[in-house]
């Protein structure tokens, strides 16, 4: 046998992850990037305010979408034991966990890079000029609602699939979770539109609305991580006997 | 750095009063053991009896309740202990969505081993001709291979394998018992399996766990019988083994001087034209470990 004996601190695998997430995700980052993509091209040749205020309203829920890849690897590899054979050549529960959530936002960079490049790019190219607001709003609500969305979708699915048994289909954790991870912009824009129907919402409301879900969503990610140590016992990232 | 952290002079494994189990839920109890010397102890017990929790327990993947695991004298939960280990759970262990050839590369990149690593064990467990497929289209025991292939990407003094040849046709669990006996001239090998001929074949010691504590730890020649009879049942289209044989029920019994002569005695069936269905030790004494 060759090879000498190994010595040091387990390697970083983030960039091995976020290849298998494209590849085990890919449905989903292709989904998310051509929806995202069509939606944001075709808003972009009406112009005017359907471009500037529904794209930045939209693109969080197909981010998200675009971003399961993450959490797919995740579950595949505690069914079949690769969490199990990770944690034996010393790469702690942690890890794995960071591993995944930055897996996560970095498949949703791709789609929103995407989509917006493309938008806006069609947009400028009809001759519109980007309209001021829009940048703030993408800026404002756009951005963040996406990263803290889909950091909760990954973070609460690797919670709920260490804590069920394992299975797979629609009623698993991956079938389940782009549904939930998408819950925090649907939920801001059926407050909006509740709101809005008593004639009450205003561009500073809406801003306000938005705020309060993503501090919630942040904090309550936030608290999850930091219990990792605490609630993600190592028995529950293997694989079952 | 504790007491308990410090490098211990001795080498190999040494669990000492070791309780554990999943949760809360205790499912070994107490066991301690020292292993210094190289070579193939094979762990056996009824299923559930914790097996596979000991594998864990000794890995590092579980943390003990009570007691400690030693790996070459540092306890199990630091690095320089797991640097040392090979673990093969009883689970595949393959990343999905990957080829052969790229899950190698992955096991490469967390065991650091190199490119020209990842292509010698393609050759050693004879897996070339698939490198190129994903792993979703190789069978049971094509994945088993791919498996067992990575923990000869690098060397380390002490394996640890689950089950490695479950799901493997009997020429490849030939060829990889060979392979481990070889490994085991000089490394430590744990090695569990239901498969008692296979015990019987590359141990040298057995550690029979039975309801989470340690019932037994000898040698497996200290608990040989005095005869060694072998029972083949061939296929209904085969021919019936030559003399030298009793019937017994669908089996045709052969004493023999020890498993040593077990291959032998295929070659010589085989050369026969006799198709083997299965061919199993009557009264392996290693059964009533399992009762």
């Amino acid at each position: 046998m060759n090879g000498t004996l190994v010595n040091g601190s387990p390697p970083s695998l983030l960039g091995i992850t976020i290849r298998r997430a494209a590849t085990s995700g890919r449905f989903f980052l292709v989904y998310g990037t051509v929806m995202a993509t069509l939606l944001s091209i075709a808003l972009a040749a009406t112009g005017g305010a359907a471009f500037s205020s529904a794209i930045p309203l939209l693109l969080p829920i197909f981010g998200v979408v675009g971003s399961m890849g993450g959490l797919m690897v995740f579950t595949n590899d505690r069914l079949k034991g690769v969490l199990e054979y990770l944690m034996a050549y010393g790469i702690p529960p942690r890890r794995l966990f960071l591993d995944v959530l930055e897996t996560s936002l970095l498949l949703l960079t791709i789609v929103l890079g995407i989509a917006l490049g493309a938008g806006v790019s069609f947009y400028l190219a009809r001759g519109h000029p980007l309209p001021g607001n829009f940048v703030v709003f993408v800026c404002a609500y756009t951005l963040p609602m996406s990263y803290v969305s889909s950091a909760f979708a990954a973070t609460a699915g690797m919670f709920w699939t260490t804590l069920s048994s394992p299975r797979e289909g629609m009623n698993s954790p991956i079938g389940l979770i782009p549904l939930i991870g998408v819950l925090p912009p649907v939920a801001t824009l059926m407050i909006v539109v509740l709101v809005g129907a008593t004639g009450t919402v205003t561009p500073s409301g809406f801003f306000e609305v938005a705020a309060a879900m993503m501090t919630g969503v942040a904090v309550f990610v936030v608290v999850l991580l930091s219990l990792t140590g605490r609630l993600l016992r190592r028995e529950r990232l293997l694989s079952p006997a | 750095m504790g007491t308990s952290e410090r490098p211990r002079a001795e080498g190999g494994i040494s669990c000492r009063a070791v309780s554990s189990g999943y949760l809360g839920s205790q499912v070994l109890r107490e066991i301690s053991f020292q292993i210094q010397d190289p070579a193939v102890y094979v762990v056996l017990g009824p299923n559930g009896a914790g097996k596979t929790t000991l594998f864990r327990t000794l890995a590092g993947i579980l943390r003990p309740y009570r007691g400690e695991v030693f790996i070459d004298g540092f306890r199990n939960d630091r690095q320089e202990a797991l640097d040392r280990l090979h673990y093969l759970s009883h689970m595949d262990g393959i990343p999905n969505g990957l080829r052969v050839r790229e899950a190698l590369e992955f096991y490469a990149q967390v065991e650091r081993a190199s490119p020209a690593d990842v292509d010698r064990v393609l050759d050693l467990l004879e897996i070339r001709e698939f490198a190129g497929h994903f792993l979703s289209q190789l069978s049971a025991g094509q994945r088993k291979r791919v498996s067992v292939a990575r923990v000869f990407l690098r060397e380390r003094s002490i394996y640890l394998l689950d089950e490695p040849t479950s799901n493997l046709d009997p020429k490849l669990a030939r060829e990889i018992r060979s392979l481990i006996l070889e490994l085991s001239r000089e490394k430590i090998v744990l090695y569990s399996s239901h498969n008692l001929f296979e015990a019987r074949e590359i141990g040298r010691y057995v550690l029979a766990i039975k309801g989470g504590q340690l019932a037994l730890f000898d040698r497996i020649e200290n608990l040989r019988g005095s005869r060694f009879v072998v029972g083949v049942r061939v296929l209904e289209s085969s021919p019936a083994p030559p003399e030298g044989f009793t019937r017994e029920g669908d089996y045709y019994l052969r004493e023999l001087p020890g498993p040593e002569a077990v291959p032998a005695l295929l070659y010589d069936l085989e050369s026969k034209g006799v198709k083997i269905r299965e061919l199993r030790e009557m009264n392996n004494p290693l059964e009533d470990l399992f009762t």
